[in-house]
């Protein structure tokens, strides 16, 4: 085994399938293979090589604490969920909603603040003009024709949180797999070119690792075959692309933090059930933002903040506050109530991020596939379908006997993957965000020539990456270099990150908290998104480089630290990491801006297997 | 028409607690708002030196049980004796108050009676010649007004439900029970109270102020390290010299108790929130502590609330407390501790 | 004692404690908003009661631990995800409502027919656990309630720590007044044990643990009969939440001397 730890007398125990993660693609794959797994007479339809006579044993280890705590606000066309459960009832999954209306549309700046480019300026003062004319509402420009690529027509309204409670409880009365939550994994065992099975993470140690009087080293769970759903940040998948090799590295940097509410709407609030709106425009250009409303006029809102937004204060959760205020969508939210908080990294490189997806032993599912569509903003039915071909892949080849080697996963999971509508969209879809890398007006341009042209056309690769500007480089003209070097002054010593000073200097007007729904980030983290932590892990965040952190000038790992889990070191060196307010999204591993000395393609954070994070179940 | 019993039990000292004079008042208040006869159930060594104490409380008759046997807090003898004073009161409504003797046998008793139990009744109101109760449900996240049909209804009082009662003595008649127990039936032997440790006792229920300490004084500080002891030392400082109470978040608890170098003398006990201790002291003080939502619903019987903490948006600045001093807790209880030292040497 | 203990943990499931809670009528009653939706945890002090019955029951070689929970099947098989690694345990799992407006009477009456219903369950080593308070009835009922039934009548309440003694007697110390225990000493099962938290820390996972308690768990629930709750003779006039909104003075940028001298003022007042 290439594991360091091997002095450590660690328990073993055999199954036929490991899977890591339970998201989408997991839920996909376990659902489809339980449906085979017995014959109608009871008996096992494939039998368990390591437990002879039994059926299969799979099993499933999830890093948070419940099945339900997964964040996704998503509208989805769920082709591939609706092929797995062809008579689904939406009435039996808590939140679900059918989608009845869907609108695009472009918010003006209302305050002036938004950092926009001439053509956006003049664009809001042309729309301005003409709102007589033209479909405008509240600082806000409905868009008559949405493209078909960017329709969910007959898709529904999902809460991820409920979908996962909802399928898990099918799955787990199945009996015929298990879910276990709470229990990270961190890293596969990895035995010449094949994985051998995954190692759970240790438990009884102190923050850094120590072991304690209840030091109970992780078990290694030796498999077949590990399936790999550990989505975009989890430490086994990215633990494969060291060893295998994955995306190319100029890809590590297409991501976007997904930051959302779970909101209960006004009593006097008249969007429709069903309705679907997507935001562009505002707070930023490069910022979007969705409402869904779903059933008992309860909406899952939220926005995007992308990695090609070159702001090294990026913090989300107060462009959050601002998107919701913006006149448009505050005519529907104000008076309303938060009922849950959470934010998550997205891999936005989609099919050019692809991974390596198989290997001796192993298969990789899901977003951190590279399964997203970036064109139609998709991906949790795309998850879904990886999880099911795999299925079926799994299915055939132990029926026939066969090993779940690369050979064999190649000729069946590659197979049918290659050759599904996910596989025909996802080129289509691949080059479709390159505009983005030029600018706002090219990213839209970008997107619509690939859409339209079926990625025949698009705006080709910057081929370097920006260099994240420095602070008195983004807010040139607007906030003086003084300035920005008193208030870091000023919020260093407190321990604090700077975007709140930086943004209210800039012109951004203070958040009027009304305690329901307009909160502080902290009253986010606990009555929206209850994060807890539990002990005897050790911590998952780790800044790798402590002399890189001293010399970093913007600390982006603190500033969009989703959870204010990450801040400032008065002192300097390493940020201080409070676990207790992580919620796992894992930005802070792909927006530290430092890169490692030995390998320039990674960055100086790193983000290893840890329990706890959000305990809400409807994100 | 309901009949009232209150079952009372002697303090060491011969005397009543603050707790059952409570339990007295609210007998008193029910006897007048039902129109319903009350007795009054004493168990003691001495039960007519008790009744003579709230002899001018109105009670229509007093029973008194001596026997060794029943002095002692133990399921089986006082399960026998409230089962007793019931019978023998024919009592429809049994009150008395919710300390961690009567609490433990009411629920039983009830059902071996036939009827049912409430624990941690807050109010209790008399409308149109029905009793209501107010009781908390969730850990004391919502409150609920409630009726029941089934008779005999025990209740446990919380303390502060109603004033103690305050009247005159009076020389009474007090007819002691002789109830008959099993001795083979006693399998259970009180050995008596064990006090916490000297470190642990920080916890003073009469305490004027509560102290509560948040995760936050174990923490690292501005200068980047931890500093476990120092806040040990403040705050241990602090609770001699103000004789306040010491509570804790759960955060802080959990770390103490996990053994690692925070505050040694913080254990479960000192857990004040949800799913903690409801304390009952006039003035809290939190400091280093967020107030958050589960904590502060163990603050429900603190009446004026101040915190001290960093950040100026945590829960407390949220109308959870009265004030909140933006500021570090280990220099305010520094030069508050230095206060003190001053205040008491000038004395 | 070295034939071991039959311990049966009483623990229901409650909502995570983290979770925005409100009451609203419901056709069957008062509930929570969105019951079915929020996440759910073991009622904590139970939750402890069966870390405390793991412990003895691996310090007594013959021990059994059983696990008699009332709770919506669905909920209580996610529950089982996480309380299942914890622990060595027999699941005997009755279908029924988790809320805290039920009656106790009538939940300790659904888990006196399943107690009952185990198979081979001795009572003279009968150990009955549970937590001495619900954190949804926030009252401890139903335990001393279902050992009237089980007409046990050594009952202790807030019990932090219960040790064997040489002679099998059993030795426990329960909460009081004053942050003092009472200990008392009795003489053996049954006895009924209502905890608080103890002394032990929430045991780590162990998925062998789990593998092996989910042979049973699974097939236990498939099997669960399902107890009709309410809440008999009780009327609730009202539900609601606390509005305990104070108008909070932020005190900012004073000077600590002048914090304290305010605090000290304050507290002498």
């Amino acid at each position: 085994m290439t594991n360091e730890t091997l002095s450590v007398d660690r328990q073993e125990i055999a199954v036929d399938i490991a899977c890591v993660g339970f998201g989408p693609a997991t839920a996909g794959f376990l659902t489809t293979l339980s449906q085979t797994l017995m014959n109608s007479d009871g008996s096992p339809a494939i039998e368990s090589r390591v437990m002879p006579g039994a059926p299969l044993q799979v099993v499933c280890y999830e890093r948070a604490d419940d099945v339900g705590f997964a964040v996704s606000g998503v509208v989805t066309r769920a082709r591939a969920i609706r092929t797995t459960f062809p008579a689904l009832n939406l009435q039996d999954i808590p939140l679900a909603t059918a989608v009845s209306r869907e609108e695009l549309v472009y918010l003006l700046d209302p305050i002036g603040a938004s950092r926009r480019p001439w053509y956006m300026r003049f664009a809001d003062k042309t729309i301005r003009a003409l709102r007589r004319i033209l479909p405008y509402e509240k600082e806000a420009l409905r868009l008559p024709y949405i493209p078909p690529f960017l329709r969910k027509d007959d898709g529904l309204l999902l809460s991820l949180g409920q979908f996962h409670q909802w399928v898990a409880s099918q799955l787990l009365a199945s009996g015929l797999v298990q879910i276990w939550p709470g229990t990270p994994v961190a890293e596969p065992l990895i035995e010449g070119d094949s994985v051998k099975g995954v190692r759970l993470a240790d438990q009884g140690v102190t923050k850094d690792g120590t072991p304690t009087e209840s030091f109970m080293p992780g078990m290694d769970i030796l498999a077949d075959l590990v399936v790999v759903g550990d989505g975009p940040v989890g430490p086994v998948g990215r633990k494969l692309e060291e060893k295998f090799g994955g995306s190319k590295p100029s890809h590590l940097n297409e991501w976007a933090v997904g930051m959302k509410m779970v909101v209960d709407l006004p009593e006097n609030c008249t969007l429709p059930e069903g309705t679907v709106i997507h935001t562009f425009g505002f707070p930023e250009p490069e910022i979007f933002g969705f409402l869904y409303v779903y059933r008992d006029r309860v909406a899952s809102l939220g926005i995007f903040v992308p990695s090609w937004f070159q702001n090294p204060v990026r913090s989300a959760y107060r462009y959050l506050q601002h998107w919701m205020l913006h006149p448009y969508l505050w005519q529907h939210l104000e008076g309303g109530t938060l009922r849950s908080w959470g934010a998550k990294s997205l891999k936005e490189s989609g099919k050019l991020g692809e991974p390596e997806l198989i290997g001796n032993g192993f298969a990789r599912i899901g977003e951190g596939s590279g399964s997203t569509n970036v064109l139609t903003g998709s991906g949790v039915d795309e998850a879904w379908l990886t999880g099911a071909l795999l299925a079926q892949a799994v299915i055939q080849l132990a029926k026939n006997g066969q090993t779940f080697s690369k050979e064999n996963l190649e000729k069946t999971y590659l197979k049918l993957r290659r050759g599904s509508w996910l596989e025909t969209e996802a080129t289509i879809a691949q080059h479709a965000r390159n505009g983005f890398h030029w600018g706002f007006f090219s990213g839209l341009l970008g997107m619509s020539l690939a859409g339209f042209t079926h990625g025949m056309l698009h705006f080709p690769r910057r081929k370097k990456n920006h260099r994240m500007p420095s602070l008195e480089e983004f807010f040139k003209n607007r906030i003086a270099p003084e300035e920005i070097a008193q208030i870091r002054k000023e919020c260093y010593a407190k321990g604090k990150s700077l975007h709140d000073a930086l943004m209210t200097k800039a012109g951004w007007p203070e958040i009027p908290f009304d305690n329901k729904l307009l909160v502080s980030h902290q009253d986010a983290l606990l009555l929206g998104g209850k994060v807890q932590a539990p002990d005897s892990y050790a911590d998952h965040v780790l800044f790798l480089y402590p002399e890189l952190c001293d010399a970093c000038g913007v600390k982006l790992c603190a500033e969009m630290c989703s959870g204010q889990a990450i801040t400032p070191n008065p002192n300097g060196g390493r940020p201080n990491f409070d676990r207790e307010k992580c919620v796992h999204c894992g930005a802070c591993l792909w927006n530290c801006t430092q890169a490692q000395p030995t390998d320039p393609d990674k960055t100086a954070v790193e983000f290893r297997a840890g329990a706890g994070g959000l305990h809400s179940a409807e994100n | 028409m309901e009949t009232i019993l209150v079952v009372l039990n002697v303090d060491e000292n011969g005397n009543l607690s603050k707790h059952a004079l409570e339990t007295v008042s609210a007998g008193v208040k029910l006897s007048k708002g039902l129109s319903s006869p009350f007795t009054v159930g004493i168990v003691g060594p001495k039960p007519e030196l008790a009744a003579e104490l709230i002899g001018g409380c109105g009670a229509t008759h007093f029973l008194g049980v001596s026997a060794e046997a029943f002095q002692i807090p133990r399921y089986v003898t006082d399960s026998v004796l409230i089962e007793n004073l019931a019978n023998k009161s024919q009592a429809t409504l049994i009150l008395a108050p919710g300390s961690s003797r009567w609490n433990r046998v009411l629920p039983g008793v009830a059902h071996r009676l036939g009827g049912r139990a409430d624990l941690h009744v807050g109010e209790l109101k008399v409308a149109e010649g029905k009793l209501s109760i107010t009781k908390w449900y969730y850990r004391q996240r919502m409150e609920a007004v409630l009726q029941r049909a089934h008779r005999p209804w025990c209740l446990g009082l919380d303390s502060g439900a109603d004033a103690p009662w305050q009247g005159e003595r009076g020389q009474v008649s007090v007819e002691i029970l002789d109830i008959p127990i099993n001795p083979a039936e006693i399998r259970t032997q009180v050995q008596g109270a064990k006090s916490p440790s000297t470190s642990e006792q920080t916890i003073r229920p009469d305490a004027e102020l509560l102290f509560v300490a948040g995760a936050g004084w174990t923490k690292k500080q501005a200068d980047g390290q931890a500093h476990p002891d120092r806040a040990a030392e403040l705050i241990l400082r602090f609770l001699q010299l103000s004789g306040a109470s010491l509570g804790g978040s759960k955060s802080l608890v959990d770390l103490s108790s996990e053994g690692q170098s925070v505050l040694p003398f913080m254990t479960h006990l000192n857990q004040v929130g949800q799913t903690g201790a409801t304390p009952r002291h006039p003035k809290g003080l939190a400091t280093c502590c967020h107030g958050e939502e589960p904590h502060v619903v163990g603050w429900r019987f603190i009446n004026e609330r101040r915190a001290v903490n960093l950040d100026p948006n945590c829960g407390w600045a949220h109308g959870k407390a009265d004030v909140l001093y933006v500021a570090d807790a280990f220099q305010v209880m520094e030069r508050l501790n230095a206060l003190l030292e001053q205040e008491k040497q000038s004395k | 004692m070295s034939e071991g203990y039959h311990i049966v943990v009483c623990a229901g499931i409650v909502p995570d404690p983290l979770q925005t809670l409100q009451p609203v009528q419901t056709p069957t009653g008062w509930g929570l908003k969105n019951e079915m939706m929020l996440p759910a945890v073991l009622d904590p002090w139970a939750a402890h009661a069966l870390y405390e019955a793991a412990h003895l029951a691996k310090k007594t070689p013959g021990s059994k631990v059983y696990l008699v929970s009332l709770a919506p099947k669905a909920k209580l098989q996610q529950v089982m995800m996480t309380v299942a690694q914890k622990a060595a345990f027999e699941l005997v799992p009755v279908d029924g409502p988790a809320s805290g407006f039920t009656e106790a009477f009538e939940v300790a009456s659904a888990l006196y027919e399943a107690i009952m219903g185990i198979a081979g369950l001795d009572r003279n080593k009968l150990l009955l656990f549970g937590g001495w308070e619900s954190a949804s009835r926030g009252a401890g009922s139903t335990l001393q309630i279902l050992g009237e039934m089980l007409q046990i009548h050594d009952q202790f309440q807030g019990v932090d720590e219960c040790t064997v003694n040489p002679d099998g007697s059993l030795q426990i110390l329960e909460r009081v007044e004053g942050g003092n225990h009472q200990v008392s000493v009795c003489k053996g099962p049954p006895v009924v044990l209502g905890w608080a938290t103890g002394n032990l820390p929430e045991p780590p996972n162990n998925p062998q643990i789990g593998m092996s308690n989910m042979r049973t768990i699974m097939p236990a629930l498939q099997k669960a009969k399902t107890a009709k709750i309410g809440a008999d003779g009780v009327f609730f006039g009202s539900v609601e939440l606390p509005k305990q909104l104070r108008q909070t003075r932020v005190v900012k940028d004073a000077q600590v001397d002048e914090i304290a001298r305010e605090i000290l003022e304050w507290i002498r007042k």
